[in-house]
């Protein structure tokens, strides 16, 4: 098993996984709400955290910061919107608005990157496939082949290297040399995927490949479990699309910034986010939990 | 039939419904909302093409292995920045194999390039251009082949038009709105990695195009493909 | 009952003018075990692929091929890529996913079925392969006898009523082609399935077949049980492939029964001849150390095992060094070391008597150093076998090269190649074009990985005869490989690789006769008579020096 670790967002099926990240990243995405995007930031990097350990999370999370800094700094320059003029740069004026614009903006780029890095974590290359596999089958199938041939020509690749170089090769020195050098395993890679791909297609073609029909197979099943979390999730997200639409918790930077409003129903929308953006989060939790309970039975 | 009528319902209806909502509940980054369902349904039609041809076993193989070659293809120039092969394979295949593949080719080697270095809001439009890349040297096929210099041109324009595209979307995806000053900025500071696109654009074309030319005409003879 | 029928077939590829296959007419019975044999380029292949009509080649044709009587081309499309099932050669180019899961569905997909009813028979094959534990795996982590067995799962999934395997075993070590061989001998006594196989280990496959066809030159010239055809094609080239014991029995006049296995040529051997005995001669001068390893360890990553272990290694000037051992013992590591492609962090590396640690990888070939690789046509990069040849002697400045290729091409017999593209050759042409190509830097020390792989039986012996001759010329060669038999018939001294070092090191008639498992078949045989034979030849001329008959001497 490749890394499939214990996990329970993880084992979800791939339609309700995939819900669930298009919809978070969408709002993250497009929304410029700062209580929304802070707690789209917070649910996904703590989802990341509790994935990928605290080292690996730690050295990533400075490397953000420091991203989300020079965003928020680099704003102004570009953005001379805004009533509050701070002060004036070769006669242009940076305002507050500005720079509070570029924090907001350096909020969702961090969170949406967060996301993204969770999504590549748990929609794998199966998943996916999956998800695509059944509305256009033959794609699906040239995405799966490229997928297994890819490992296979870095393979092959590492070895004509190996060989050419003991032929003499990469012998003469200089970037250019070892460019030509590099094209010429290249084109031999190329020969050699070119060639062998007529045994591929009649491996294939002998199991059948072309005839009418086609069905699609896959591991994953679709439990009670699933729809629970898919209901969830849709309830969720409705509500929060609804007060968007409804303007509820709409919130503008230019030309001067809306005031933060905590009525009854920006509440309800934003715990409504809050619970979306942690569900993976809490699920984790939950799991780690499960096994720390059931192993001490044990 | 009825997967016909759903997937053309999807496509003329509930697409630009969906752009039009979105527009509506994020007024704010209306552009940079719209610009990404551009880049998603753009791939739409061109996938479904590709999905109902008609083609062989081995030519869909052949697919599979020049994607899995211009992602492979990055990992060989690893030594030098944005020294990569993509864009000439793309173009190759666009080429050689129609337009569909083309496309196929582009925007499949960005899906999995992601894959392999991370996904992120930029994968649908790494997609889009890279698969009209792929398209467009596929249409223009005939004027490609038969004048070499064009080609290389070509090449060399593709990856400069990448470059631009990719940041009118960095524009979009900060500010919600085209701000021209950013955009120049964008471009500015893009433009080592602009130049090194085009320059090895021109670079591999010069060097693969005509032995791989040479290369899929051997099995064609060979294997009949 | 017949299930596959050939009637008079003859076909012609495009742009040819010899005929692949010359009225070939053959019945295969249902449950019938039948092993198709004949040298490389005999049309074997092209025969195999007649039966699987997605698969046939474009060409002239003329003849039948029946599937149950029906005619192969007049069955419908589903039935065709059901019920007759194909297994090919190599290993990496038959898997299509990226999953073993998938592609152990993938012909279920292709048929049809529903999820419910894939999961099932998938299940089912995993269970009997033994494949589960694998079945969430990526295909490309699988080692290569892993991956022939999921080819053979995932075919097997279709529940073909015909199963037909192009040499499966030819890119396998000895294990992994074994346990595969025993795998179809199961499916063929457990389930009656019918099985049409080529293969190059006929050592492994006559005992169990039931059938054997020879093919020469397109012609079918043998088909009957494989006993008889032993006896009948005595004196064909093909009968160089034939499992040892019969080879010692053909070289008699006894006319007992031929024997197929170990068991059986042991006891022929034990039955008509008296004990005698090899004298064991070591012919290498031991006065010039061409290379040597001096405690040297070697690990690929700084947290990883130690692959060499403080391995201690003496070849000397002229001489054919073997070392043997299993996958993944360190040999083809070992090799890579000694041509300067890695590195070891301790101990030290000599040739010729230079000390080559630090040394960069071109002064290794300076000092004459060359390898020829597992998979010998990566040796070229150029369209043409003769262009790969200008550019290696620009590379390293070779003086008169024409004269230089013409006299290696001569020599190798290959001349005829030099305008081929190397992927149009057979797999011994591309291995001695590629020899070639290391010979025009006319180095010292030829290092080989594997050169057997791949290769029939006739072509070892050919390969032999080249690897004696380029030794003549005063070059000292060293190969790595798992085929007991080669080593036993080209070495001056073998030795095992095991657990990081060079265990024994000795002449191959004592190394593999104190061997009671790592050794050849013929050791295996003849061991308790023929003291020292370790190869076929070891033990005729054993037969002819010891006079004959000297029954039953106990």
């Amino acid at each position: 098993m490749e890394n499939r670790k214990i996990s329970g967002f993880n084992t979800l099926h791939p339609a309700v996984l995939f819900t669930y990240f298009v919809s978070v990243v969408i709002v993250a995405m497009f929304c410029t709400n700062p209580v929304m995007l802070f707690l789209a930031l917070i649910g996904g990097v703590s989802f990341f955290g509790v994935m990928k350990g605290a080292k690996l999370f730690f050295q990533d999370l400075c490397f953000y910061i420091l991203m989300a800094v020079f965003i928020a700094i680099i704003n102004p320059l570009f953005s001379h919107n805004g009533v509050t003029p701070l002060f004036f740069m070769n006669g242009n004026p940076v305002t507050l608005e500005a720079i509070l614009y570029g924090v907001d903006i350096a909020l969702m780029l961090v969170g949406v990157i967060y996301w993204c890095k969770c999504y590549s974590e748990v929609m794998t290359t199966d998943k996916f496939l999956f998800l695509f596999g059944k509305a256009v089958p033959k794609l699906s199938l040239v995405l799966s082949a490229a997928l297994r041939f890819i490992p296979l020509f870095r393979r092959k690749l590492k070895e004509i290297r190996s060989v050419q170089s003991s032929l003499g090769l990469y012998e003469k020195k200089g970037m250019i040399n070892r460019v030509t050098a590099e094209l010429k395993v290249f084109s031999s890679l190329i020969t050699w995927s070119l060639e062998n791909s007529v045994d591929t297609g009649a491996s294939m073609k002998a199991r059948g490949y072309g005839l009418k029909g086609r069905t699609h197979f896959s591991v994953f099943t679709f439990r009670k479990r699933d729809l629970g979390y898919l209901i969830c999730i849709i309830v969720l997200v409705g509500i929060v699309i609804l007060g968007m639409s409804m303007g509820i918790s709409d919130f503008k930077f230019y030309p001067e910034i809306s005031e933060f409003n905590f009525g009854l129903k920006q509440i309800a929308v934003y715990i409504s986010f809050g619970i979306l953006s942690f569900i993976p989060f809490l699920s984790e939790l939950w799991e780690v939990i499960m096994w720390k309970y059931s192993a001490s039975k044990i | 039939m009825k997967i016909k009528i759903i997937k053309q319902i999807l496509l003329w209806v509930i697409i630009p419904l969906i752009i039009i909502f979105g527009v509506v509940i994020f007024y704010d980054r209306a552009y940079a909302w719209i610009s990404l369902c551009v880049a998603i349904s753009g791939c739409i039609p061109f996938f479904l093409t590709y999905e109902k041809r008609q083609g062989n076993t081995i030519k869909l193989v052949i697919l599979a292995v020049l994607i899995a070659l211009s992602v492979a293809g990055r990992f060989i120039f690893s030594f030098l920045p944005h020294f990569k092969p993509v864009t000439a394979i793309v173009v190759l295949t666009g080429i050689y194999m129609g337009y569909e593949a083309g496309f196929v080719c582009g925007a499949f080697t960005a899906l999995i390039s992601n894959f392999i270095f991370g996904q992120g809001p930029w994968t649908p439009f790494q997609m889009f251009i890279w698969g009209l890349i792929g398209c467009l040297a596929g249409l223009l096929n005939k004027f490609l082949l038969k004048n070499f210099v064009l080609l290389l041109v070509f090449g060399a324009v593709a990856g400069v038009l990448f470059s631009c595209f990719m940041d009118i979307w960095t524009t979009f995806w900060y500010d919600g709105t085209f701000n021209m000053g950013r955009y120049l900025a964008n471009i500015i500071t893009a433009l080592p990695v602009t130049v090194s696109y085009a320059v090895s654009n021109l670079i591999f074309l010069l060097i693969l195009a005509k032995p791989f030319g040479k290369k899929l005409e051997r099995l064609k003879i060979k294997y009949g493909v | 009952m017949e299930i596959l029928s050939i009637k008079n077939l003859s076909f012609t590829y495009p742009m040819l003018n010899t005929r692949a296959l010359d009225s070939v007419t053959m019945t295969v019975e249902q449950g019938d075990f039948v092993v198709l044999c004949g040298q490389s380029g005999s049309g074997k292949t092209t025969l195999l692929k007649m039966f699987k009509r997605e698969i046939t080649p474009n060409g002239k044709c003329s003849g039948e091929v029946f599937f149950k009587g029906e005619p192969i081309k007049d069955i419908d499309d589903r039935t065709s890529a059901k019920k007759i099932g194909f297994v090919f050669q190599k290993p990496e180019q038959q898997i299509v996913t990226d999953k073993v899961w998938h592609e152990l569905a993938f012909g279920l997909e292709s048929l049809g079925y529903d999820s419910k009813y894939i999961r099932l028979r998938v299940g089912e094959m995993a269970n009997y392969f033994g494949i589960s534990s694998l079945f969430h795996r990526k295909t490309e982590n699988l080692s290569g006898g892993q991956k022939q067995l999921l080819n053979l799962a995932s075919v097997m999934a279709m529940s073909p009523d015909v199963l037909i395997l192009d040499e499966p075993t030819s890119q396998l070590d000895p294990i992994s082609a074994g346990d595969f061989i025993a795998t179809l001998k199961r499916l063929n006594t457990e389930l009656g399935l019918t099985i049409i196989l080529t293969e190059h280990r006929l050592q492994d496959v006559f005992p169990i077949a039931d059938k054997v066809a020879v093919l020469d030159n397109g012609k079918l010239i043998a088909y009957g049980k494989p006993r008889e055809i032993c006896r009948e094609l005595k004196k064909h080239p093909v009968s160089a492939g034939f499992p040892s014991a019969v080879q010692i029995y053909n070289s008699t006049d006894i006319s007992t029964d031929c024997p197929l296995t170990v068991r059986e040529g042991r006891d022929f051997i034990n039955n008509n001849f008296s004990k005698r005995k090899i004298e064991i001669r070591d012919t290498v001068p031991k006065t010039e150390i061409a290379v040597e390893l001096k405690d040297a360890f070697f690990r690929y990553e700084k947290e990883g095992q130690d692959i060499l272990a403080g391995t201690r290694l003496k070849v000397y000037k002229g001489e054919h060094f073997s070392i043997l051992g299993g996958n993944g013992s360190g040999k083809t590591t070992t090799l890579k070391i000694l041509s300067g492609i890695l590195k070891p962090y301790r101990g030290s590396v000599f040739i010729n008597g230079q000390k080559m640690n630090r040394k960069p990888l071109t002064e290794y070939s300076r000092m004459g150093i060359a390898m020829l690789p597992q998979n010998p046509e990566t040796v070229f990069i150029k369209p043409k076998i003769i262009e790969d040849y200008i550019e290696l002697c620009k590379i390293k400045g070779v003086e008169n090269r024409d004269k230089k290729i013409a006299e290696i091409t001569e020599s190798l017999g290959i001349k005829g190649l030099m305008d081929k593209h190397p992927y149009d050759l057979s797999g011994g042409e591309v291995q001695r074009c590629a020899l070639g190509k290391i010979l025009l830097a006319n180095p010292s020390i030829i290092l080989l990985d594997e050169p057997t792989k791949g290769i029939d039986a006739y072509g070892k012996i050919s390969l032999a005869k080249m690897l004696n001759k380029i030794k003549s010329q005063g070059r000292t060669i060293i190969t790595v490989t798992h085929d007991v038999e080669f080593s036993a018939i080209v070495s001056d001294r073998c030795a095992l690789f095991f657990d990081g070092d060079v265990l024994s090191n000795s002449v191959p008639q004592e190394f593999f006769s104190t061997n009671n498992f790592y050794t050849t078949s013929v050791s295996r045989i003849c061991r308790d008579r023929f003291i020292n034979a370790v190869t076929v030849d070891d033990a005729v001329s054993l037969i002819k020096e010891g006079g004959q008959y000297e029954n039953k001497n106990n």
